[in-house]
């Protein structure tokens, strides 16, 4: 067990000479609560590492003001300037500029319907992207259930299967439970195998 | 490893566990980071059940009830914490220091190499040995940034100075850190 000096202060874990800390460290109350970025999900010390530091900083410009000056003062953004100065940038896999992400367009959700075979003459019926229209899938799931007196469970994310094949009816159930889906984006996609 | 992990597809299902294996579980961790001592059950409280999730890979996840992942156990490995909860607690794992410069390689994922453990910015705990578990800190940073098994002990790192120090398994912003929470 390394010498580790008592230390004072919120969460400062890391003594700043001699060796790294073993142990709990005293005068330190666990657990320590971490800021995390909402932007880059990453602790906001590494924001300057992540996809879009200039977005963490907005964030925290605004949600966090105390912390910014914390962050000025350390030595990470010059130092990060000079190094992209003197280097080459590289194409790497990981630092892909904000721009290139694809933006999450809203692409015109859609309500799929399959069959699925269980067994040798039975059949489940599977509705895929009604979770797309903010539809609570558990409700949906109870809600078909009791309406064709079957099982019906929610099995995925954005996925019900209700026992037994009740791709007709559905076609016109759904959007008479819920207008917001219109018929024309209920899609079929017949028999498939799950 | 866990550069890409994929919760709806690498998960393969989550198990509630019996309290007799939860209690191994308990020892288990105790055994391994004894530094956690008290406070695992500030992490595990032993009147709440854990859940055990499985995925690809032989991957274990241990998760709390409302499915934020605890600790990891891939394949062999021992169970190694997330990083989220290193951050609250970082004392479970020995840490090792890296220089400024290797922060942006190892946040892509990559082995931390011998130099950027013994330059001046670095720091490391001696008397590590080979296959260790350990917090991946960094120059100037108060939170770790990854998590890595040591391919060499320290003692080896300082003299030969070359090749693959730590095996990067887990680091900020990979496929692991994105998985929040599991159901």
């Amino acid at each position: 067990m390394a010498d580790v000096a008592p230390e004072d202060g919120g969460s400062a874990v890391k003594k700043d000479d001699g060796g790294l800390p073993v142990g709990p460290q005293p005068g330190v109350s666990y657990p320590i609560s971490v800021h995390y970025c909402k932007e880059c999900s990453l602790p906001v010390e590494y924001c300057d590492y992540g996809p879009h530091p200039e977005k963490c900083r907005k964030w925290l410009e605004t949600n966090l003001p105390e912390l910014v000056e914390t962050l000025a003062t350390s030595d990470t953004p010059e130092a990060g300037e000079g190094d992209e100065k003197k280097h080459q940038k590289r194409g790497g896999k990981g630092s892909k500029p904000a721009a290139t992400k694809k933006a999450p367009t809203k692409a015109p959700a859609n309500v799929t319907l399959q069959r699925a075979p269980r067994g040798k003459n039975k059949s489940v019926t599977v509705i895929k992207g009604l979770g797309a229209f903010d539809i609570d899938l558990k409700v949906a799931a109870k809600f078909f259930a009791s309406r064709f007196a079957c099982g019906s469970s929610v099995t995925g994310a954005d996925e019900i299967v209700i026992q037994g094949d009740v791709k007709d009816d559905l076609f016109d159930v759904i959007p008479e439970k819920w207008p917001v889906v219109d018929e024309d984006a209920i899609e079929d996609l017949g028999d498939q195998k799950r | 490893m866990f550069k890409k992990f994929d919760p709806a597809e690498d998960i393969i299902g989550t198990q509630q566990l019996k309290s007799s294996v939860q209690k191994g579980i308990r020892t288990k961790l105790k055994e391994q980071y004894p530094h956690l001592g008290d406070y695992i059950n500030d992490i595990l409280p032993k009147k709440e059940n854990f859940k055990q999730v499985k995925c690809r890979d032989h991957v274990e996840m241990i998760a709390r009830e409302d499915g934020v992942v605890l600790f990891v156990k891939p394949r062999d490995n021992p169970y190694i914490p997330t990083l989220r909860l290193l951050h609250q607690y970082p004392f479970i794992l020995p840490h090792q220091q890296v220089d400024k410069g290797a922060i942006k390689f190892v946040l892509n994922g990559s082995q931390v190499m011998c130099p950027g453990l013994t330059s001046p910015g670095a720091r490391m705990t001696p008397g590590l040995e080979k296959e260790r578990v350990v917090a991946i800190m960094a120059e100037g940073k108060q939170h770790a940034l990854g998590i890595g098994v040591m391919k060499m002990s320290t003692e080896d790192i300082r003299q030969i100075n070359k090749g693959i120090g730590i095996d990067n398994i887990h680091y900020l912003n990979d496929g692991l850190w994105k998985v929040t929470t599991v159901s």
